[in-house]
């Protein structure tokens, strides 16, 4: 289990991590999303006391990583592929690891063979591509045996195999009681491999629940499409019943948190024709966009926050 | 896969324990990188090579025509030789934050007092027994070359004890540095000017306050500790060697435990 409490990392006058508060729990897939600079990749290093914070405290199973005689039996990483000696062999870089922790070399084999890096880890890491640098890292987190992982961004720049080989892993990870926390920024990847989602944006926390909860609660969760010649008019007689609408870039009417019903009665007692009404479930990628839409750090610049479909 | 493991382990293994495993993770670096070999056979061609060449060229060597020790060959050797020991010294220390590596390396070993512990002793000790050993086979190279020069056994215990605290004091500056400046190229600057450069530059200028500013340097110290040049007591020497070794180790030593990981 991962303890986050008030984690906050200042950098100069940015503040990258701001108050962070969330647990990562066992046995499930815990999805870390967020725009790029929101403070993932930071929260991590912070978790695995690479980083020092600025406040606040993270904990792998109670206890700082920092100061741990073998961290490697309490928490595996994959922070960053490249991060890689690239003059070393990957077997030899796996014997270094296995090193500092007295564990067998039999194990480097074993995990060799569990990413299936096969023969190429006899070669020097400089010639490996990222899909094979990925599967280094991986071996590498799952050396000793750990309780908690940690994979930021694992499925970037893999090829579709590799994405469902990572996708199958944390799977049987969490699956074998396994804490997992998985950063990614594909949206459809978590929808299929995340159990929980803890969602960031500038450093803050937006969202913290289950996968079902996000896609059912989120800000758009409930949302109504509807087509009117008299789109004014309709918009007017919406808002004045507390709805919020918004024009959709094909003209049509976009209102949150409502039902079909409503907006029909609406409708008729306004007198407004409608051409079509329709409830949209929203997938996580949209729910995703809405909740980090005020925390996006680099937003394209003439894009218009209200027209997103 | 096995499965899970007890999610609290029983007490782990003690402060001894830990650091004799970075050491040996250390040593295991050190040797899976053809970088190592590549300095140490720069190192082996110049302070032998240097060695052969000042006992073909003995009766030069001294102003009086009088042949000296055998033991000068490896003094002279690692005068120049040290570099190539100093580099790998160096790269140990400073290709980790090149290539992003040190963050792994902090994920297995993140006691940082642990790190320090290994990275300075395993680097040094190995740089200062190559360049010994080095030394040992300059002088005996000497001495066949040139059987005049003589090899006894007080002179060599007295030239192996001086090599080894210039090779020590050189090894401890170059982590330091490296770790304090975290770049390759910067820390090597610093090491050439502050221990070959500097030292053989500022006198030549002829201005007094250069020629006392260079014999200040770590540089000067090592020269003297080698060769007995220039005007320099024992014990100034001494001090500046260990004296310049201990402010880099520190300042090296609060970057890796007091800094973000790099």
């Amino acid at each position: 289990m991962i303890t986050v409490h008030g984690l906050t990392k200042q950098y100069g006058a940015v503040r990258a991590v701001d108050d962070l508060t969330f647990d990562v729990l066992p046995g499930k897939v815990t999805g870390f999303l967020g725009p790029n600079g929101a403070g993932k990749s930071t929260t991590m290093r912070m978790v695995l006391g690479l980083d020092r914070p600025t406040r606040g405290r993270a904990l792998v199973g109670g206890r700082p990583v920092a100061g741990m005689a073998e961290p490697l039996h309490a928490v595996g990483a994959l922070l960053d592929a490249g991060a890689v000696h690239p003059g070393r062999s990957g077997r030899d870089h796996l014997r270094v690891a296995a090193r500092t922790h007295g564990i067998p070399p039999r194990r480097v084999d074993e995990v060799v063979d569990q990413v299936g890096l096969g023969p190429a880890a006899k070669r020097r890491v400089r010639g490996y591509s990222l899909g094979m640098r990925q599967r280094l890292g991986i071996a590498t987190a799952l050396l000793g045996d750990p309780g908690v992982l940690l994979f930021d961004e694992p499925m970037n720049g893999l090829d579709l195999e590799g994405v469902r080989w990572i996708r199958a892993l944390v799977r049987r990870l969490a699956g074998e009681g396994r804490t997992v926390l998985l950063s990614s920024h594909l949206m459809s990847e978590m929808e299929q491999t995340a159990d929980h989602l803890v969602i960031i944006g500038r450093g803050r926390l937006i969202a913290d629940a289950s996968l079902a909860d996000v896609v059912r609660g989120g800000a758009v969760g409930q949302r109504v499409r509807v087509r009117t010649p008299s789109a004014g008019l309709l918009a007017d007689a919406l808002r004045r019943r507390g709805l919020r609408v918004s024009p959709a870039d094909d003209g049509d009417l976009l209102v949150d948190g409502a039902a079909a019903e409503t907006v029909g009665d609406v409708a008729l007692a306004a007198g407004a024709a409608v051409h079509r009404l329709a409830e949209e479930r929203s997938s996580l990628e949209q729910v995703y966009l809405d909740l980090t839409d005020t925390d996006v750090e680099y937003r394209v610049a003439d894009e218009p926050a209200a027209v997103r479909s | 896969m096995s499965a899970v493991a007890t999610p609290v382990r029983p007490a782990g293994p003690g402060t001894a324990t830990v650091v004799a495993r970075a050491a040996g993770a250390e040593w295991v670096r050190l040797r899976t990188v053809r970088t190592t070999w590549w300095c140490l056979l720069a190192a082996a061609v110049t302070i032998v090579g240097t060695g052969v060449l000042m006992a073909f060229d003995a009766e030069n060597v001294t102003e009086t025509g009088v042949l000296p020790p055998a033991t000068w060959a490896g003094e002279f050797g690692v005068l120049l030789g040290q570099f190539a020991l100093l580099v790998a010294v160096l790269l140990a220390v400073t290709q980790e934050y090149a290539s992003r590596a040190i963050g792994p390396t902090l994920q297995w070993t993140p006691r940082r007092g642990v790190l320090l512990a290994a990275r300075v002793t395993v680097p040094v000790l190995v740089a200062t027994v190559a360049g010994v050993l080095l030394a040992l086979v300059a002088d005996v190279a000497a001495r066949l070359i040139e059987p005049g020069l003589t090899l006894s056994a007080a002179d060599v215990a007295d030239s192996v004890g001086r090599i080894a605290a210039v090779l020590a004091a050189g090894g401890v500056l170059a982590v330091g540095l490296g770790l304090l400046l975290r770049s390759t190229a910067g820390a090597l600057a610093a090491v050439f000017l502050l221990q070959l450069v500097l030292p053989f530059l500022l006198p030549a200028f002829g201005v007094e306050w250069m020629a006392d500013l260079a014999e200040l340097l770590p540089g000067s110290a090592a020269i003297w500790t080698l060769l007995g040049e220039p005007d320099m007591t024992a014990a100034q020497a001494t001090g500046q060697l260990v004296g310049w070794s201990a402010v880099a180790l520190a300042a090296g030593g609060w970057s890796l435990l007091r800094r973000d990981a790099g």
